[in-house]
């Protein structure tokens, strides 16, 4: 038991202190901008694994090791009666953590609903505001609709689509145009809605918790990074630039109140003077993190249970 | 040729706010049947659709009703995308705007980042 509890109390000390200090550690990092893609990876790893380590940390505590340990020997073996004749569950610490990781999986569980409905069901709405007010147009293939403010947005779906102003067309060029379209394809293609559903559902779980606050924040954020690195794929850097400083420009007081911006100069000094993109060795390294993040707390979460394994049913696998 | 619901109810609209003046159903059945055959009770489902919407305001004048919009279209789209960046701002996962809103200064600085490369030429 005394091992089971100082890996619970280990994967608790590692929830909070990640909680912290990740966001810290990974806000600061310079590579994210330049490894967009990899970046959305490790954020979304990072929230997973302070959940996972506390769902682990209970798991831990409220299941004895040869519990699982002859639980997994069942799996392998397929022998029912090894789990009858070990230990049981002790039913108030098992009470206690089911609740707890119950509670936290529901409450995930209905954000992520809540955020996921709700964005659907306004999408929906606006989507059918367009046909009335916008028309597709073929060469662009993107909604246009009349308005006097220069606007380029998607509306994410299964039936995705760019939409795009007529003042926002009329104030770019032609290359212009098709940058800050591609732009848009890659948010719908790439279903960056998803990751933005991602961060809002841990944030909206959980408010306050540095992490998720960050992570929300972060992923808008590298998500744009990732559609300007996709458009420029096809498109000169310098266009989407320049796109982005004309439809900043001489908006309407409406249009430009609120906060946000700082990203947009920062993505435009990054359009025109782009940073190398990560080596091999710091990309692996990024991967390893994902792995560690994601596999790391659930391992320890499980070591007692197949450390319990290996010792009390190896014999029985050798002797099959 | 079969068109969607959808489809007519957005012709139907962009006629109601072409007339700028209220419009009964015949009014609006004569109009698009000097285009395409259509039948009158198509075209009231379509409006009582969308008065139902909140897009028609209607009233009762002997035994038809007069239709006019409820709103301009220049108002109606204002709303929309005035509405849409809103939404960007606080749940990000309805809408992706190319550009979330700014504030004039930093409008000034993203200007003055470009200035030093101006896009001629470097494409």
């Amino acid at each position: 038991m005394t091992v089971a509890a100082v890996l619970a109390a280990g994967l608790t000390i590692y929830a909070l202190v990640a909680a912290v200090a990740l966001p810290r550690l990974l806000g600061r990092a310079s590579w994210t901008g330049r490894a967009p893609r990899l970046a959305i990876m490790v954020w979304q790893a990072a929230c997973v694994s302070v959940v996972v380590s506390v769902l682990s940390a209970v798991f831990v505590l409220a299941v004895p090791a040869p519990v699982v340990g002859h639980g997994l020997a069942e799996l392998f073996a397929q022998c029912a009666e090894v789990l009858a004749e070990g230990p049981g569950l002790t039913a108030a610490t098992a009470l206690v953590g089911v609740g707890v990781a119950g509670a936290l999986v529901a409450r995930l569980a209905w954000c992520a609903v809540a955020v996921l409905a709700g964005a659907r069901a306004e999408r929906r709405r606006h989507a059918e505001a367009l046909t009335l007010l916008g028309r597709h147009d073929g060469a662009l293939d993107a909604i246009v609709v009349d308005f006097d403010e220069r606007l380029a947005y998607c509306v994410p779906g299964r039936q995705g689509k760019a939409v795009i102003t007529t003042a926002a067309l009329r104030d770019l060029s032609p290359d212009e145009t098709a940058a800050v379209l591609a732009h848009e394809r890659a948010h719908l293609r790439g279903r960056h809605h998803l990751v933005l559903a991602f961060g809002e559902t841990f944030a909206r779980a959980f408010p306050g918790m540095p992490l998720f606050e960050r992570g929300r924040a972060e992923l808008a954020r590298l998500v744009e990074l990732l559609a300007d690195d996709l458009a420029a794929r096809r498109h000169p850097r310098v266009l989407i630039a320049s796109a982005l400083v004309r439809l900043a420009t001489g908006r309407a007081p409406a249009f430009t109140l609120g906060a946000g911006g700082e990203s947009a100069l920062a993505r435009v000094r990054r359009l025109l003077a782009p940073a190398p993109p990560l080596g091999r060795g710091e990309r692996v390294t990024g991967a390893l993190a994902v792995g560690v993040l994601l596999a790391g707390p659930a391992v320890t979460g499980l070591a007692p249970g197949l450390a319990s394994l290996l010792a009390h049913h190896c014999l029985e696998f050798l002797s099959f | 040729m079969v068109r969607g619901l959808g489809e007519l109810e957005s012709t139907i609209m962009d006629r109601m706010w072409s007339y700028r003046r209220p419009a009964s159903v015949r009014d609006v059945l004569e109009d698009l049947r000097r285009e395409r055959e259509i039948a009158y009770t198509t075209v009231m489902t379509v409006m009582d659709k969308l008065h139902t919407k909140g897009l028609l305001r209607r009233e009762a004048v002997g035994k038809a009703y007069i239709y006019r919009p409820v709103s301009s279209k220049e108002a109606y789209t204002a709303d929309l995308m005035r509405e849409s960046l809103a939404r960007s701002g606080n749940q990000a996962a309805t809408l992706v705007h190319f550009l979330e809103r700014l504030t004039p200064e930093e409008a000034d600085a993203l200007e003055a980042a470009l200035k030093v490369y101006p896009p001629k030429g470097r494409a």
